[in-house]
């Protein structure tokens, strides 16, 4: 469960850039698959991160399970974030030049778990999204639906309990989207909790999906489930 | 004599440590003034980073200065040949007022920079970064010590003069008494043995309250510096005779010589490394009882403080294996 | 253990990063290298001169005694000999001969002695010559007699007893023994006179009160004991060394920009990765050890490379680049192995001094790309 209560976001304070991202929200995520929704600039990728631990709020507190972290230093933001998070990023971001399987034990490094551990770990992940095969090939070489698994192997790697996928479905045709519903039904199945930024109507009246909130300028519109 | 090879890396390293010293007491003073983990500006995330930046300088310097240390008495050793009179390290060092006070400087920041960052890796312990005025405050304080040993080195090198063949070819001197290590070389063997022995078992007593209780690091701190000193005594008075076998030589650098296996690191590494942990865990000691200290901070002193122990431990061993070893005997 | 499997982890990554980058890593190794080789070079080479003079000093009388004349040294009287030989201590006092001959014909100057031990001394008409002297004159065949013309017109002839080895070549390259009647018949030195005189003093602590007593009998004299040519000998190499150095040490600094510029224009590349580990969970800490350990495998790698690389071009090769630097003090270079003489104290400085810098100037850099927003990738 995660809450949040008058949390806004500022960008570059007091210079002439200044963006206001978000302002006043309180919402409430409640386990299950939560999509994100509104036009580009509305700020949903910003409540991503902040809901995802990787920022501060400007104002406003934040608590995960009945614990604030909206005034945590980095590190310990960080350290909640790899242990509860994972990411799967719009273009993917893996690593150019590594292996399938080294990108996807990546997270794991400052954990410090035991080589083979993190490994098995791994390939099990691979190996349930279709990709075992794959595992030792150079990231270059997967399509487009492979990456986006390889990125989602990585990101349950430290076997987080939530997701947070932003975008997930920008780059796939109507197959791997469907693809990618499937793994998230999958994921809901496990218990884990999803959470999606999207404007993708394939997305919004899914199957999976139990929460809608319509973002539009920073502000909450409305909070469907 | 500043166009000496391991004299240009000394100053290397303290004119580092000296820039590192200057920069981090200006950052801690916008610490003091502007720190405020509540406020989610930008400011203050860019202040958290930049800590780790200290932090990362700070152990760099502890390294390079614990390494500076030997390199110190390493060299001084060596160039005992270019000063009339001098038989090891504590003729060169005696070579101008300034030797032996950057000896001590030298050693003082070295713990200064062990304490700090036992202090700081505490500090990070806490879910509110609890210490952090004080480690910066601490750094207000280390920066001028820092600053001054360097002074003192560069002194010492700047003055060292050896005469030269043609001005001096009838002027020899006999060695001289190194005059500093006079009165702890006529301490009588059995006195400082018995001291050390003393020091061992108060530094044992305390650390063993400390990990069964979880208090009293304080004294542990003070027991350790106690042992360090009693430790030092030893050395000159009666450890270093075993070691070189001959009741009158006292010197306490000779033993890092290869001619006597290296044997001295064996001493000074767990010697000072113990003393380091023991005073880190005495700066702790007062704030053990920080709320956001409780959890995670009695498995660290425990497993700072078994360190300690051990280092204090390994000394004493190597103490006995050495008696016992040597063909000298002072006792019986 | 957690701590232990972090770092392994964390090399294991930045192995595979510079495998990746594997041209500009190596380049980078290779020019780093390059100024270790130099720095290494100088101070293997310079120590092991000063191990040089002290073996040749260690078979160097206890005391020598020059008479002076207008401030310079003038050859001396036998009669010191027995004035010396009087007081207390003194084991023994031996009249030594030698000089300088220039060469004429090559231009190189000899240095002329009578040896001071019977095994050395060539019979009468002979000579045994140092290393370089046959070399210089380029003696084809054995058996060539040497000849040594002191003026128009004037030509000596000597043969040739033996030829020394090059084991202490440094100071006996450009030797010339000669029989002492030889000697002084070439050189027109009188009977009764020395070059200088050597002392042996049997308990060196005496040596002191030895010279206090023959200051009062010879006041004319100069006195040099082996301890003073040993300090100036190595005040005279550290000096060098401190030179070399000190160049060395302006071309390291030339590295430590250079790669401090690397560090802080990292490759838009390179920029990406930290952002993505940063977003995936990697802390400011995660990135920083990372990259020190990234620092950490290129000095050592350029350390380890620079050095061997120099202990070969010194004790190997003969140290090519700086002889003529170094050694320096007389006209004719010796062709000689150096004896390997290293020690801790100079492998640790050449670490430190590799290390260090380039930690220092890589340090702010990395800690500036490591402080990356960690949500930046998703902007």
């Amino acid at each position: 469960m995660i809450t949040l209560h008058g949390v806004s976001k500022t960008y570059n304070e007091g210079r002439p850039n200044e963006v206001t991202a978000l302002r006043g929200i309180d919402l409430a995520i409640a386990p299950g698959v939560t999509v994100l929704m509104g036009p580009s600039g509305s700020g949903k990728t910003t409540l991503l991160s902040l809901v995802g631990c990787m920022a501060r709020p400007t104002t406003g507190r934040i608590t995960l399970a009945g614990e604030v972290i909206s005034s945590l230093p980095e590190r310990f933001l960080t350290d909640l974030r790899r242990r509860r998070f994972g990411f799967v990023f719009q273009r993917f971001n893996l690593i150019r030049g590594l292996s399938v399987l080294e990108n996807v034990v990546l997270p794991a490094a400052p954990l410090g778990a035991p080589r083979a551990e993190v490994e098995a770990r791994a390939l099990s992940r691979l190996e349930a999204l279709g990709l075992a095969g794959k595992a030792r090939m150079p990231v270059e070489v997967l399509s487009g639906g492979e990456t986006q698994r390889a990125a989602i192997a990585r990101a349950l790697v430290n076997d987080a309990p939530v997701l947070i996928a932003d975008e997930p479905t920008a780059n796939l045709d109507t197959a791997l989207a469907h693809r990618f519903l499937d793994i998230v039904a999958g994921l809901r199945a496990e218990g884990k909790t999803v959470i999606l930024t999207s404007h993708d109507p394939r997305i919004i009246s899914a199957a999976p999906v139990t929460a809608v909130v319509e973002l539009r300028d920073g502000a909450i519109l409305q909070v469907r489930s | 004599m500043i166009f000496h090879t391991p004299i240009l890396t000394l100053l290397l390293v303290s004119a580092l440590a000296a820039l590192v010293a200057v920069w981090s007491a200006g950052f801690g003073i916008s610490v003091l003034r502007h720190w405020d983990l509540s406020s989610g500006a930008r400011g203050q995330l860019l202040l958290e980073r930049r800590t780790e930046l200290v932090s990362t300088l700070f152990a760099l310097v502890m390294a390079a200065e614990a390494a500076a240390l030997f390199l110190f008495v390493f060299n001084a050793d060596r160039m005992a040949a270019l000063f009339v009179g001098a038989m090891c390290a504590v003729g060169t060092l005696n070579a101008n007022g300034y030797g032996f006070p950057a000896l001590y400087g030298q050693i003082a920041s070295f713990f200064a920079a062990a304490v700090w960052l036992v202090l700081d890796h505490v500090d990070r312990l806490g879910r509110d970064y609890p210490l952090t005025r004080v480690k910066y405050a601490a750094v207000l304080v280390i920066a001028p010590l820092v600053l001054l040993t360097g002074a003192l080195q560069l002194a010492y090198f700047l003055n060292l003069r050896s005469d030269i063949i043609t001005s001096c070819c009838s002027k020899l001197f006999t060695p001289a008494n190194a005059g500093i290590s006079d009165e702890m070389a006529a301490v009588d063997p059995a006195l400082a043995l018995a001291a050390l022995a003393l020091a061992g078992g108060l530094v044992l007593a305390s650390g063993v309250q400390a990990l069964r209780t979880g208090r009293g690091h304080g004294l542990f701190a003070l027991a350790g510096a106690g042992y360090f000193g009693a430790a030092l005594l030893a050395m000159v008075s009666t450890i270093a005779l075993y070691v070189y076998e001959n009741p009158n030589h006292h010197c306490p650098f000779c033993i890092l010589k290869p001619d006597y296996g290296y044997i001295g690191y064996a001493f000074y590494l767990p010697l000072f490394g113990a003393t380091a942990l023991a005073l880190g865990l005495g700066a702790v000691s007062p704030f053990t009882a920080r709320n956001s200290l409780r959890t995670p901070l009695p498995a660290v002193m425990r497993r700072l403080t078994l360190w300690a122990l051990a280092g204090f431990a390994a000394y004493g061993a190597v103490t006995v294996w050495v008696i016992a070893r040597s063909n000298l005997i002072l006792f019986g | 253990m957690t701590a232990l499997n972090r770092h392994r982890a964390l090399l294991d990554f930045t192995v595979a990063a510079l495998a990746r980058r594997r041209v500009k890593t190596l380049a980078l190794v290779a020019v780093f290298a390059a100024v270790v080789f130099l720095l290494a070079s100088a101070m293997f080479f310079a120590a092991s001169l000063r191990r040089e003079a002290e073996a040749t000093l260690a078979g160097a009388p206890d005391l020598i005694v020059q008479s002076l004349s207008l401030g310079r040294q003038t050859m001396i009287g036998a009669e010191a000999v027995p004035q010396l030989a009087a007081i207390r201590g003194v084991t023994g006092v031996e009249g030594r001969l030698w000089g300088y001959f220039y060469d004429r014909i090559n231009g190189a100057n000899y240095t002329v002695m009578v040896p001071d031990t019977a095994a050395m001394m060539p019979p009468p008409g002979q000579v045994i010559l140092g290393e370089a002297v046959p070399r210089l004159r380029d003696f084809k065949w054995q058996g060539t007699p040497l000849f040594l013309s002191r003026r128009e017109g004037d030509l000596v002839r000597f043969d040739i007893a033996r030829t020394l080895g090059t084991e202490t070549a440094l100071l006996s390259a450009d030797l010339i023994l000669m029989n002492e009647a030889d000697f002084r018949s070439f050189f027109n030195v009188p009977a009764g006179q020395f070059t200088d005189l050597a002392v042996s003093v049997r308990n060196p602590r005496e040596l002191s009160t030895v010279v206090a007593k023959a200051t009062i009998r010879l006041p004319e004299a100069r006195f040099v004991t082996r301890a003073d040519i040993a300090r100036t000998y190595q005040k005279l190499f550290d000096w060098r060394e401190g030179v070399m150095v000190a160049l060395a040490f302006v071309a390291l600094l030339a590295f430590a920009i250079f790669a401090a510029d690397k560090a802080s224009g990292l490759s838009a590349e390179e920029a990406r990765e930290i952002g993505i580990l940063k977003a995936i969970g990697w802390d400011t800490r995660d990135v920083i050890a990372m990259k020190l350990w990234e620092g950490g495998l290129i000095s050592g790698g350029a350390f380890l490379l620079g050095t061997v690389l120099a202990y070969a071009h010194v004790f190997w090769a003969g140290a090519p680049l700086f002889a003529p630097l170094l050694k320096g003090w007389a006209v004719i270079y010796p062709e000689f192995r150096l004896t390997p003489a290293i020690d801790a104290l100079q492998l640790g400085t050449l670490f430190l001094l590799t290390t260090l810098p380039y930690a220092a100037a890589t340090v702010v850099p990395v800690w500036r790309s490591a402080a990356a927003d960690p949500d930046a990738v998703m902007r």
